[in-house]
């Protein structure tokens, strides 16, 4: 790793990894480098902007708390263990509690009760440009929830794009929680399976 | 709130999808959590869902930030500390072979070893140790999430979730990690000793395969100086041998006192004495009481770093 000094995305990096990936980049970032730094927020902030909106619907809210994301990021950049998981989902895992946490304890909570029933996924492409990486995640992502069933993609998606617990979505479905309960895990299991995800 | 509550909705195995979607009340979380800890199918069910979960991050739509929100972060990094690298080989690197690109955070980057002391303190108490505080700034989800990555080991976990579970029960402790009731292998100093270290933010460990069967997990804080052995499946010694730790540099090895090993479950040690970052640690089998300096060759080799 102490070939990559730079955060030039040549071709001539001698690391083992392949040139400058999100978990290289962390590991310069754990070193004080703010041009890795800044380059993995163009990389991934609308990615961890449009998680975190999702969840809270409102803009200013919301990049607050990518703000902290990536402060967190920073800061603890030195704790994130490669062998562990990818850096994409270390840096998504976080935005999404934080987003919840917020959620559950703000005016953003109100916010979102007035778009139940929002729930696509397909998302709009032209406003941002993406890495190529980030765009195929997102297309295997789409094809799997597509082979959930619509009650199992609707609990799923209140849960993780809602901010939901169990229990809210129960009252929301008027069904009972351990059927909500039963709802995500098939789900999850399914989409697990489909998106070939060994943990 | 119309559930009707049964005893299904107890049960943990249920739990995985919403445990994985944060779905889950923070005490939910917490009893579900302990289940994982003592059950290995759950577990990777659990593991499984929670990176499947995360890539339903990647189906939100992308949206783009205001040029605010860069600015405003980049004009942050100076001044917001990091935490430092878990071993001393790292920081050494860091402070040795720091990119240039650093000579904009010269502070940050190039003393990190020796800045631990006077820069985490400043800042753990709001942002970095979101489990003990600030829940404005981190709530108890995201803490569950560093949880998650920071101190996921399996091994490790179980084996510091057991040890806690052992210590909650106060005198248990000894005796459950020794045949020989009345002969505790470990005081609840010692326990606790293991808790503050695992509860560290800097908290680093490593599995390494113990010579002669069994396996050994090392545990550290360079910003505690402390370590701590965790043992599995090593053998038990005849009378009159004790397993002896040591903390070794370049200058030789020091003591850091013996233990004895279970026969089954884990057993633990902290290490006497402080550690330095970058020591490694180092086990052998000595004479009762302990020997000044190894006298056979270790069974158990890892470094901090």
């Amino acid at each position: 790793m102490l070939e990559l000094v730079t955060t030039d995305r040549g071709p001539d990096t001698e690391s083992a990894e392949a040139a400058v990936t999100f978990e290289s980049l962390l590991e310069l970032i754990s070193r004080g480098d703010q041009e890795a730094f800044s380059e993995l927020y163009d990389r991934t902030a609308p990615r961890v902007l449009g998680l975190v909106k999702r969840v809270l619907v409102d803009h200013a809210q919301s990049e607050e708390v990518a703000q902290e994301v990536f402060l967190e990021i920073w800061k603890t950049a030195s704790k994130f263990e490669s062998h562990r998981g990818s850096a994409m989902s270390w840096i998504l895992t976080m935005s999404h509690r934080r987003a919840v946490d917020r959620v559950r304890s703000s005016q953003a909570g109100h916010d979102r009760d007035e778009r139940i029933g929002l729930r696509d996924i397909e998302p709009e492409y032209d406003q941002v440009s993406e890495s190529v990486e980030i765009r195929i995640e997102h297309e295997r992502v789409k094809r799997a929830m597509a082979q959930l069933t619509e009650l199992q993609r609707e609990a799923i998606s209140l849960a993780y794009y809602g901010g939901y617990s169990h229990s809210e979505i129960a009252g929301i479905l008027s069904i009972p929680v351990g059927t909500v309960k039963t709802r995500l895990r098939d789900g999850m299991i399914r989409l697990r399976d489909e998106l070939g995800v060994h943990s | 709130m119309s559930g009707t509550r049964s005893d299904d909705d107890l049960d943990p195995r249920l739990l995985t999808g919403a445990y994985a979607l944060d779905a889950v009340s923070a005490t939910e979380a917490e009893s579900f959590e302990k289940a994982t800890d003592s059950s290995a199918t759950l577990r990777d069910e659990t593991d499984g869902l929670v990176e499947t979960a995360t890539l339903l991050g990647l189906a939100a739509t992308p949206v783009t930030p205001s040029t605010r929100l860069k600015a405003d972060l980049m004009a942050k990094l100076s001044s917001t500390p990091q935490l430092p690298l878990s071993g001393a080989g790292s920081a050494r690197h860091a402070a040795t072979d720091a990119p240039e690109s650093l000579d904009q955070a010269p502070d940050a980057a190039h003393s990190p070893a020796a800045s631990v002391a006077e820069v985490i303190p400043a800042e753990v108490p709001a942002t970095v140790s979101p489990a003990e505080a600030a829940p404005a700034l981190a709530g108890p989800v995201e803490s569950r999430a560093r949880a998650r990555w920071f101190s996921r080991p399996v091994g490790f976990v179980a084996g510091v979730a057991a040890a806690a579970a052992l210590f909650v029960g106060g005198g248990f402790v000894g005796s459950a990690l020794t045949d020989q009731p009345g002969a505790p292998v470990v005081t609840d100093a010692s326990a606790s000793g293991l808790a503050e270290i695992a509860a560290a933010d800097d908290v680093a460990r490593q599995t390494v395969a113990v010579d002669g069967g069994g396996t050994a997990t090392l545990v550290w804080s360079n910003e505690l100086g402390r370590s701590a052995v965790l043992v599995d499946g090593l053998p038990t010694l005849p009378d009159g041998k004790v397993y002896e730790a040591w903390y070794i540099d370049a200058d030789g090895a020091a003591p850091a006192g013996t233990f004895a090993a279970a026969a089954e479950g884990t057993s633990w040690h902290v290490l006497d004495g402080a550690l330095t970052p970058g020591d490694t640690i180092g086990v052998t089998v000595e004479p009762a009481g302990g020997s000044p300096a190894p006298t056979t060759t270790p069974i158990i080799v890892g470094e901090t770093a």
